[in-house]
């Protein structure tokens, strides 16, 4: 009996405890910090969206400590990276940018649309400002806090329907187009772009049905062939793809054993338009594929090459040759040069705390102050326009060539289209 | 209930407490002390992992009614949960109405719409209607997805939580609101399985046969319990909406978390009150903080010549072995081993 009351007082003592800490801890003394600029990172590296999201991870904390142990840091001041796994996990998601605005984080980045469309609300009320690599139409228009660091989904839907308008076909008429997307942000965009803009383009566009719907998928997919085989019967001359490698890779070899390809035109978006498709289809099926991306290719000859390359056979090496890599690396340089601006024009002090005040700072005097920052010449170069949230808005048609993604166009830019004046965006 | 040795109930109303002894009340009050001044020494990150877990909890203990108490196997709750979430945030959004209409509409709804989704348990039962809900998660994301009113693919933005012209916008007021109704639907799913209706539902659980023999409704009981476990997840969904996501989209409600559902109510123990709390509890800070906050970092500090992206793989493979290892060696869930505990620790230093 003694012992149970013993137990009793202990519990009701541990619990008296742990209410009384916040008064124990204001007695304590502050510690000394280190000066470091602290960032969240959040990438989906593991997940349904795992085969981008881990290179994208490795190319962020790559790029980190390649400007920490080779530059000095920003400005002298180290950068520090809070990165936590998203899981391609909405709730996950939401905890990590929880966490990285209770850790005072200056900013935030994200990989995919995905990820920042399941946080945008929260940063946005919080003004806690986010760079997306991936970007989709819905995270930045009308413009808020959210940011761009490449052309959006609609952009990539624009460009390859322009090049295909002036340079593939040969037809009467109007070529006949099927949308076959991802079930989100990151499919949709395309569709917003090809709503908005098909009739000028001089393209029709094949509906599952009604008017606005596409052809969708979801990311776990496994067979699309009925979705194909419907398509068929529409008898299509371009199919277009807005989705990530792995249920990209699922349509085009579908559409290999269905006979459909070659034989109709296939052009993918950014989003699957990497290393992890030819490796996940096959070099053979892919060949002749044409896709769109932001950055330049692999290896190609630009200042910032040689030492993403070095990074990468050092650290990663399975990750050489995927351009996922190029995107995010690109990311964190671009991260590091917000930070740089602000520091420059507001000083240490003003974003020392990492709380609203630091946010806005970092917003007006950093991400809003970029002017043709050339990132290493690695994508295009990054500026932004008052009410344009698309930091990098060019971007190149590519092509499997010899199971090898190479470019066939120079950097085309991509305009503005203000998707909230139209009637039908967001419903 | 079981009660400490030389306590006995001498009347109607000490058989019905819920508290009785004098230990009891104190580790509740100790329970309420700390649950309730947790803001005080916790940041903006654990108030919103606390708010995940309360959340989550309602839902929780709403499908414990129905699998743990009723017997009606359900894999289709997160739909539920995005029925509530988006009747929520359409009636606050589209229709600018107050939070607490919009609150009592998701549980309603959600509540009528698993109405619908159960009327098949009246024919069915097991594995066959573990299918029929399986359907209505898909049906209920397809419908979101595809329908105007709720922004499709888009997704629809959801104002935060207000009553009476109080808005519930920091982390620190959500949790209370959110501390607030779970504690309260605890205390509502305590009360109800000791109620005639829990006792039928628990016969219906145990031989439903049998208990039509007795003259227990199947049919109004089964649709009784679709309707009150999804009634929580509604409310669930309500809260998931405008004090933690405030922006929603199909994908938040994935047929995951519907077995992940499935998974916290087995691992805390169906059928009992404790269970649904330990389960979600442990879940939710495995899957979102001792393995990407604490296990992940650690992995790749200790181990520099791990491959990459290593250790961050290893977690879903550690989750899923909890998870087995639990259902291996306690297969009646955490609630159970805690029951154990509190029996041995009655008895000790006695072994019997």
């Amino acid at each position: 009996m003694k012992s149970k009351r013993f137990i009793i007082t202990v519990i009701v003592c541990l619990a008296l405890i742990l209410t009384l800490l916040p008064v124990f801890g204001a007695c304590g003394g502050e510690n000394e910090t280190v000066k470091t600029l602290k960032i969240g990172i959040t990438t989906p590296t593991t997940g349904p969206a795992a085969e981008k999201g881990r290179p994208m991870g490795d190319a962020n904390l790559d790029a980190i400590k390649y400007i920490n142990e080779e530059l000095g840091g920003v400005n002298g001041y180290q950068i520090e990276v809070v990165w936590i796994d998203s899981a391609y996990d909405a709730a996950q998601a939401v905890t990590n940018v929880n966490r990285f605005m209770d850790e005072n984080c200056l900013l935030f980045g994200t990989s995919s649309s995905k990820e920042m469309t399941d946080v945008k609300q929260i940063a946005n009320q919080a003004a806690f400002p986010g760079l997306v690599c991936f970007n989709a139409p819905s995270l930045h228009r009308p413009p808020q806090h959210i940011y761009g660091l490449t052309p959006d989904y609609g952009d990539d839907w624009t460009a390859f329907t322009t090049y295909y308008m002036e340079n593939i076909w040969e037809g009467a008429g109007k070529p006949k187009m099927a949308l076959m997307l991802l079930n989100n942000s990151t499919g949709y965009g395309a569709r917003d772009a090809a709503r908005a803009a098909a009739d000028d383009l001089g393209i029709e566009i094949l509906w599952d049905g009604e008017i606005g719907k596409a052809f969708e998928h979801t990311a776990t997919t496994t067979s699309e062939t009925e979705t194909l085989t419907r398509i068929r019967a529409m008898d299509p001359d371009v199919i277009y793809i807005s989705s990530t490698p792995a249920p990209t890779s699922v349509i085009i070899k579908n559409a290999f054993e269905l006979g459909i390809y070659p034989g109709v035109t296939i052009g993918c978006g950014h989003a699957s338009f990497t290393k992890a498709l030819v490796d996940l289809a096959g070099a053979d099926i892919v060949e002749g594929v044409y896709g769109v991306f932001p950055t330049v290719s692999w290896g190609d000859n630009v200042p910032g090459m040689a030492k993403l390359m070095e990074y990468a056979q050092r650290e990663h090496p399975n990750d050489v040759g995927n351009m996922d890599y190029i995107t995010a690396w690109a990311q964190s340089l671009v991260i590091a040069e917000v930070l740089r601006l602000a520091l420059d024009n507001a000083g240490y002090d003003a974003i020392a705390a990492g709380d609203a005040v630091a946010w806005k700072v970092i917003e007006e005097q950093g991400i809003q102050k970029l002017d043709g920052y050339d990132v290493g010449g690695l994508q295009s170069p990054v500026t932004y326009n008052e009410g344009d949230n698309r930091l990098g808005n060019s971007l190149r048609i590519f092509q499997v060539q010899d199971g090898v993604i190479t470019a066939i166009t120079d950097w085309i830019e991509a305009p503005l289209v203000k998707y909230e004046e139209f009637s039908w965006f967001g419903q | 209930m079981s009660l400490p040795c030389g306590i006995r109930n001498y009347n109607y109303a000490q058989d019905m407490a819920i508290v009785r002894t004098r230990t009891q009340w104190g580790l509740l009050l100790a329970l309420i002390a700390v649950v309730f001044t947790a803001p005080l020494y916790f940041g903006n990150y654990w108030l919103g992992v606390f708010n995940l877990i309360g959340i989550t909890l309602i839902a929780a203990v709403g499908l414990n009614i129905l699998v743990g108490y009723c017997g009606q196997l359900s894999i289709g709750h997160a739909g539920f949960i995005a029925v509530g979430a988006y009747t929520s945030a359409v009636l606050t959004n589209r229709f600018e109405m107050p939070f607490l209409v919009g609150f009592l509409a998701a549980g309603l709804v959600s509540g009528l719409i698993g109405i619908v989704f159960g009327l098949p348990s009246v024919r069915v039962k097991g594995f066959y209607l573990a299918i029929t809900t399986v359907a209505a998660q898909f049906i209920i994301i397809w419908v979101i997805n595809h329908w105007g009113l709720t922004g499709g693919f888009t997704g629809i933005s959801v104002p935060y939580a207000s009553i009476g012209g109080f808005v519930f916008r920091s982390k620190t007021s959500q949790f209370f609101l959110i501390a607030g109704v779970a504690v309260l639907t605890i205390f509502l799913a305590k009360n109800l399985a000791r109620t005639r209706v829990g006792r039928a539902f628990i016969a219906i659980r145990d031989n439903d046969l049998a208990a039509q023999v007795m003259g227990v409704n199947l049919l109004y009981y089964k649709l009784l319990a679709f309707f009150i476990g999804c009634f929580f997840a509604g409310i669930a969904g309500s809260l998931l909406a405008h004090c933690y996501y405030l922006n929603l989209n199909g994908e938040m409600f994935s047929f995951t978390d519907s077995i992940l559902y499935i998974g916290m109510i087995i691992i805390g123990g169906l059928g009992t009150s404790l269970g649904p709390i330990m389960g979600v509890v442990l879940i939710r800070l495995l899957q979102q903080v001792l393995l990407p906050i604490y296990l992940v970092p650690f992995l790749e500090s200790s181990f520099k010549n791990l491959p990459s992206g290593f250790a961050t793989g290893v977690t879903p493979m550690l989750f899923g072995l909890v998870i087995v290892l639990f259902l291996i060696l306690e297969p009646r869930g955490l609630a159970h081993r805690w029951a154990l505990f509190k029996s041995a620790y009655r008895l000790w230093p006695f072994s019997y």
